[in-house]
């Protein structure tokens, strides 16, 4: 199986520091999940992922944005871009760009479960027939995309991989893996259009290169943040570096 | 079919070998023709050695996991090599993008000319983006597809000139030709990955070819429905195939130790590679594909476990010693099974001459278990 060829380094310059693996879970009412999904390029499937991971065939992108009304730290809207990809057998999101717009939710999530958050704008605008997701960093707009023409699903049919991000963490630098579950009572299926996307400035690797939009999804309901249970070392593939956290 | 002591026996549980042509890396001419002359070797010992069928998948761009794009290619092959083994086409994608109707019918016909009417026909509708996405398939459309297909190929065989008008396709009055020996047509099947899809086969009276490890439980409660279903079944053509396999994998060695350190590395191997695989539902959210495919772990939030597991050993697999392997099957056959079908090696982990060595050894201590006594000479 390919595996990543990245080095670790090369995404530490935006990672989140933890000081600790003790996190109790979060639960966020009234959630609004919009999922984006995109092939890239294959000529970055591995350059994009350290060693520890392997990628996906075709190599894909998923923008998953999440509206949270209510939270320990107030309001908030968040945007991150995950590289789809395989840690030992499970599929998961490693995340590469993150951006929140309240201030007190981006250090919770650096801090707690090591999300690399960013303070920008992000604006979930979600409409009758078109939802609309716009991200700025610093006045600089990262990210401009549109899902149009939504249709019901049922509330199980939408799958969400689970989400790992990469810390500065006590042990060393960790992929940690991020549980989350969405309790959904309302999802929709759209047509995901072609992104406006500045790759580097929202914090993905330099070497993806969006093909083509495949899916999107609007999902409403509770989203919980679990305790964490599994950290991985990100240069060693996850059938030997995987460690509890509770080690 | 051949037996010890040259009895003339009959088995009520068939055995299979199923070929994905899984494929090392570097993908160079040589490696992937060493798989494909390697699958023949197989093939042409599994007719000697009195397996009942083999089966070629088809697959596109699943890197490593399956190289068999070209299945009527390889089979052709094997029908001019082989001499009593039954052919099974495992199974044709059965949506519009990938294989007119039309096309799927000539070419069934034409393999089962080449084969002297040794035919078997498995009709799926693929369970990867990587496949789906690659041909620009909705994936809403093609359990509506593949229904279309079985309902009308047999119509494509039986029939002379034809017109159709349909939902994935029509056609203008034609002759499809040839026809195959076999009278109407070929025995149908539908390969199961999700569980449901056996009533399905079983509501239209098609065999169901199982490509997905279900537990002892689980395949006994859809062995029990599809038995009980197709009894009242509305057949797609006069011809009904009352069939339920299961796939599994097969190493047998004289030492028990030896075959768990070799076969549990092409098991290990195939679980990894399946596990990459790209599901639809992972891709594309859907009401028409409610489960990832095969052997791979959920990606829903019930299977957040830990990164660190290996793949979890399949109950009653066929790997050990001959008498762990009679005795997997005797359980597998105690459901009501009517056939199961092996992959015999992932991405050539496994020598080919080891391959081969476990194939005989299965064939002379392991087969003659199976033998329905009832069919032998002097019984």
């Amino acid at each position: 199986m390919l595996s990543g060829t990245a080095s670790v380094d090369e995404f530490m310059p935006d990672a989140a520091t933890m000081a600790d693996f003790a996190t109790q879970a979060c639960a966020l009412p009234g959630a609004q999940v919009l999922q984006l999904m995109f092939e890239t390029a294959v000529s970055g499937r591995q350059t994009s992922l350290p060693a520890g991971l392997h990628p996906t065939n075709p190599p894909s992108m998923v923008v998953q944005a999440w509206h949270c009304p209510e939270s320990p730290w107030g309001e908030f809207s968040l945007a991150m871009a995950r590289v789809q990809c395989r840690s030992g057998l499970r599929p998961r999101g490693f995340v590469q760009g993150c951006v929140v717009d309240n201030a007190d939710a981006a250090i919770a999530l650096g801090a707690r479960w090591g999300f690399p958050a960013r303070v920008g704008t992000v604006v979930l605008d979600v409409g009758y027939h078109d939802t609309h997701l716009v991200v700025e960093v610093e006045g600089a707009r990262v990210l401009d995309v549109r899902a149009l023409d939504p249709i019901p699903l049922g509330n199980e049919d939408v799958a969400f991989s689970t989400t790992l991000t990469l810390a500065h963490t006590p042990r060393g630098p960790r992929l940690v893996q991020v549980d989350t579950d969405l309790v959904c009572d309302r999802a929709e299926r759209l047509v995901a259009c072609t992104p406006a996307l500045d790759i580097e400035a929202f914090g993905l690797h330099r070497s993806i290169v969006v093909r083509h939009p495949v899916s999107a999804s609007l999902s409403r309901g509770t989203l919980t943040l679990q305790p964490l249970r599994y950290v991985c070392r990100p240069d060693e593939l996850a059938f030997t570096g995987t460690e509890s956290t509770s080690d | 079919m051949p037996a010890r002591g040259g009895l003339v026996t009959l088995r009520v549980v068939k055995f299979g070998i199923f070929f994905e042509m899984s494929t090392p890396r570097p993908f160079t001419p040589e490696v992937e023709g060493a798989v494909l002359h390697n699958a023949l070797a197989q093939a042409r010992l599994a007719d000697e050695l009195g397996f009942d069928w083999v089966w070629a998948v088809e697959h596109h761009f699943l890197e490593e996991y399956s190289h068999c794009s070209a299945p009527e290619v390889v089979l052709a092959a094997v029908a001019t090599q082989t001499e009593r083994i039954r052919i099974g086409h495992g199974a044709v994608v059965c949506v519009p993008e990938m294989n007119h109707p039309v096309r799927v019918a000539e070419r069934c016909a034409t393999l089962d000319l080449l084969s002297h009417g040794r035919l078997e026909v498995g009709t799926a509708r693929s369970s990867t983006w990587t496949e789906l996405g690659g041909f620009g398939v909705d994936p809403d459309q093609t359990k509506k597809t593949w229904d279309e297909f079985v309902h009308v190929l047999p119509k494509l065989w039986a029939d002379g000139a034809t017109s159709y008008d349909g939902h994935s396709f029509s056609m203008p009055e034609r002759n499809v030709l040839p026809k195959p020996l076999q009278k109407p047509h070929p025995p149908m099947w539908v390969t199961v990955t999700s569980p449901g899809t056996e009533l399905d086969a079983a509501d239209r009276g098609l065999g169901c070819l199982g490509v997905a490890a279900a537990g002892y439980a689980e395949q006994e409660r859809r062995t029990q429905e599809y038995f009980r279903r197709i009894e009242q079944c509305d057949p797609v053509s006069s011809v009904v195939t009352k069939e339920v396999t299961t796939l599994n994998f097969l190493y047998c060695h004289e030492d028990a130790a030896v075959a768990a350190k070799t076969g549990m590395g092409m098991v290990g191997t195939f679980g990894l590679a399946n596990s990459h695989l790209m599901w639809t539902r992972e891709a594309y959210p859907t009401r028409a594909y409610q489960s990832l495919g095969n052997l791979a772990p959920k990606t829903d939030r019930s299977a957040t476990g830990s990164p660190g597991d290996r793949f979890g050993i399949p109950e009653g697999i066929c790997v050990g010693d001959p008498d762990i392997i009679v005795a997997a099957l005797k359980r597998w056959e105690a459901l009501g099974l009517t056939g199961i079908n092996f992959l015999l090696n992932c991405v050539e982990t496994i020598p080919q001459e080891q391959v081969l060595e476990s194939m005989r050894l299965f064939a002379r201590e392991v087969m003659p278990h199976f033998r329905d006594s009832s069919n032998e000479a002097g019984a």
